[in-house]
């Protein structure tokens, strides 16, 4: 039975999210108990995967019963298994959270807003586990249209932000979708495995070197990739405070995963060490990222909009990880794609609570917050740390492994940007912590109100869940390491 | 909000061509296992028809309870295409490998006929209910919203 559970992992949330309205029709209060026990159930079954994966090696399932080349295959290994369970705890404590504030958050859509936030789940699932180009194509569009939707559901402002996100993603997609038609005419399969044996032979034609171009400018646009970035900022910062978090913790990590696949896997190590020097172009462009991001970020006076950039910022570092062609800097770079998604999340929600409890949105109004929530402040200080990579932290491991890798590969361009974009993002978090304590609490707002229990859960978890990836960093990356690593590396 | 077109001759085409186009919706929905056709196409066409009707006879043409519950029928077509497959997975094969769709006195062939059949009506409802929502959702919001967190 366990090697179904991959397929299972994308079904239940697709059908949970679909047959939903039907099933809330009378009681549209049911649809968060129905989500929340989804993922639930999900983040158990992503265990049993993970562990059955690490056990018995990948699992390959052909949907239907057809074989690979010809049928839709799902590929489980070690590192979809892994980044399954990430992204299966990340969403159980993001619908907590949305669910303690959503009825003036969303305009009265909760049933909309609980069907969306399935179908992006699922459609994530669908990235991590497809295993032709074509299905990562078809999840990725799905996943950006309930992103879409997700950013407008509330209306009103986000309208337009949500349009803006709707032509640069449609635009990336279409670019991706462009570059995997150049891959087929030239390979004649769109199965990745297969892919892969027949690539070698086509190096040197031009509809690979091409197709692999738009490939990346259109994942490039889905990841926020400095250059071409401008959509998100405006996007997550518009959004509702209940989507925010688990759109920035998930979507761009999962589209950047993507990309990974499609150079390791698909082009294969061989091929990118030697032949298309397509990892200097990241690693270059993910330097600029980093440093580009942070210095964004720290221009910023709108909190969310500052926590948007540096999530941009951090894509670069992930970048910068698995660009530098070896086994510590891949490893480095995954580790910190888990961690970012955790602190991103973290992040996202405890600018939500600050919106709603106490109505701040800029950096100069935070002093108002008082010491009403020590809570609150303390677990800032945890995601502080883990964004500027202070030890205890899962960030500065991360930061560790893929700065030991670069140190490795002589590429001493990327250690500058890494200890750059690292001092930028003290800077910014200096910024947020002196207006949170300096400046005297003069106004203290009469409104603020009993905090949800699940708003501190969810901030809490995060933030523990930042210093277990910290504290448990040896066995978590070396089961990257032992397992998780694309083969020839 | 859509009102019902005040020519004759398109209410008496639209009573006369809507029935045919639904028949061929069907006739290419369980055609599809033979040649061109299935679920997907067989779906649209029984959408547009039924949109060609709201266009010819107005919104509320219908005023009965049904036809509102059933803009929720994709819930209905996905508990159709998730059954099959969930008992494909019961019967011990892949989701939707059909040969698994344990029906006593049925061989597999037989099985596999039944079980593209199913699914592919899942599949039609889903399309025809969504073009459907479509159009009321653009033509009168309330609607949609009334229906769905009333």
């Amino acid at each position: 039975m366990s090697r179904h559970i991959p397929a299972l992992l994308f079904l239940l949330p697709l059908f949970a999210a679909i047959s939903m309205p039907m099933a809330c029709l009378k009681h549209r209060e049911w649809s968060r108990p129905l989500a929340i026990s989804v993922l639930g159930t999900m983040i158990g079954l992503s265990l049993v995967n993970l562990s059955f994966v690490l056990e018995h090696g990948a699992i390959h399932y052909d949907f239907s019963g057809w074989a690979a080349p010809l049928g839709i295959e799902w590929v489980a290994d070690p590192l979809a298994s892994l980044i399954l369970v990430a992204l299966s705890f990340l969403g159980f404590v993001a619908l907590i959270f949305a669910g303690a504030g959503e009825p003036k958050n969303l305009g009265g859509r909760i049933v909309h807003f609980y069907v969306l936030i399935l179908l992006l789940i699922s459609a994530l699932t669908g990235i991590v586990f497809a295993g032709d180009l074509f299905n990562l194509f078809v999840f990725l569009e799905v996943a950006a249209l309930s992103s879409y939707a997700l950013v407008g559901v509330a209306g009103g402002r986000a309208l337009f932000a949500a349009f803006r996100y709707l032509i640069l993603g449609t635009l990336g997609a279409s670019l991706y979708l462009l570059g995997v038609s150049y891959f087929y005419a030239a390979s004649g399969t769109l199965n990745m495995a297969d892919m892969a044996d027949k690539l070698p032979h086509l190096l040197i034609s031009r509809a690979v070197v091409g197709g692999l171009l738009f490939m990346f400018i259109g994942l490039g646009i889905k990841m926020a990739l400095v250059p071409f970035h401008a959509w998100l900022p405006d996007a997550y910062s518009s959004a509702p405070e209940s989507v925010s978090p688990i759109l920035a913790s998930l979507v761009t990590k999962v589209a950047l995963l993507g990309w990974v696949r499609i150079i390791f896997w698909v082009l294969g190590a061989q091929a990118v060490l030697q032949d298309i020097p397509v990892l200097l172009l990241i690693g270059v462009l993910g330097a600029l990222a980093t440093v580009i991001g942070a210095v964004l970020a720290f221009t910023q006076h709108e909190i969310k909009r500052m926590f948007a950039y540096g999530g941009i910022s951090h894509i670069g570092i992930i970048l910068i990880g698995v660009s530098q062609g070896n086994q510590t800097g891949f490893a480095g770079g995954i580790f910190y794609l888990l961690n970012d998604a955790v602190m991103q999340a973290a992040l996202f929600f405890f600018i939500g609570i600050v919106i709603f409890q106490y109505g701040i949105r800029h950096v100069e109004d935070l002093g108002q917050m008082g010491k009403q929530a020590p809570w609150l402040i303390g677990s800032l200080v945890i995601m502080a740390m883990g964004m500027i990579g202070l030890p205890p932290t899962g960030g500065f491991f991360g930061k560790w492994y893929i700065i030991l890798g670069a140190l490795e590969a002589d590429n001493y361009v990327a250690v500058g940007a890494i200890l750059l974009s690292t001092l930028l993002t003290l800077a910014y978090f200096v910024k947020i912590f002196e207006h949170l304590f300096r400046t005297p609490a003069t106004v203290t707002n009469p409104q603020a109100v009993e905090t949800p229990v699940a708003f501190q859960f969810s901030v809490l978890v995060t933030s523990a869940a930042i210093l277990i990836l910290g504290l448990g960093s040896d066995p978590i990356v070396g089961l990257i390491l032992n397992h998780a690593l694309p083969p020839g590396l | 909000m859509i009102r019902p077109h005040d020519s004759i001759i398109v209410q008496s085409l639209g009573r006369f061509l809507i029935p045919v186009i639904q028949l061929f919706g069907l006739y290419v929905l369980f055609f599809g296992q033979y040649g061109p056709g299935g679920g997907f196409v067989g779906g649209v066409i029984l959408g547009t028809s039924m949109v060609l009707a709201i266009l010819v006879f107005g919104h509320d043409a219908s005023r009965s309870q049904l036809s509102k519950k059933a803009l929720h029928g994709d819930g209905l077509g996905m508990l159709i295409f998730a059954g099959v497959g969930g008992l494909c997975l019961i019967g011990g094969g892949e989701f939707l490998n059909y040969a698994h769709l344990h029906i006593p006195g049925l061989e597999i062939a037989a099985r596999r006929s039944l079980g593209i059949v199913l699914t592919q009506i899942g599949v039609a409802i889903d399309v025809a209910v969504t073009a459907i929502s479509i159009v009321f959702s653009l033509s009168a919001e309330e609607i949609i919203e009334d229906s769905t967190n009333g």
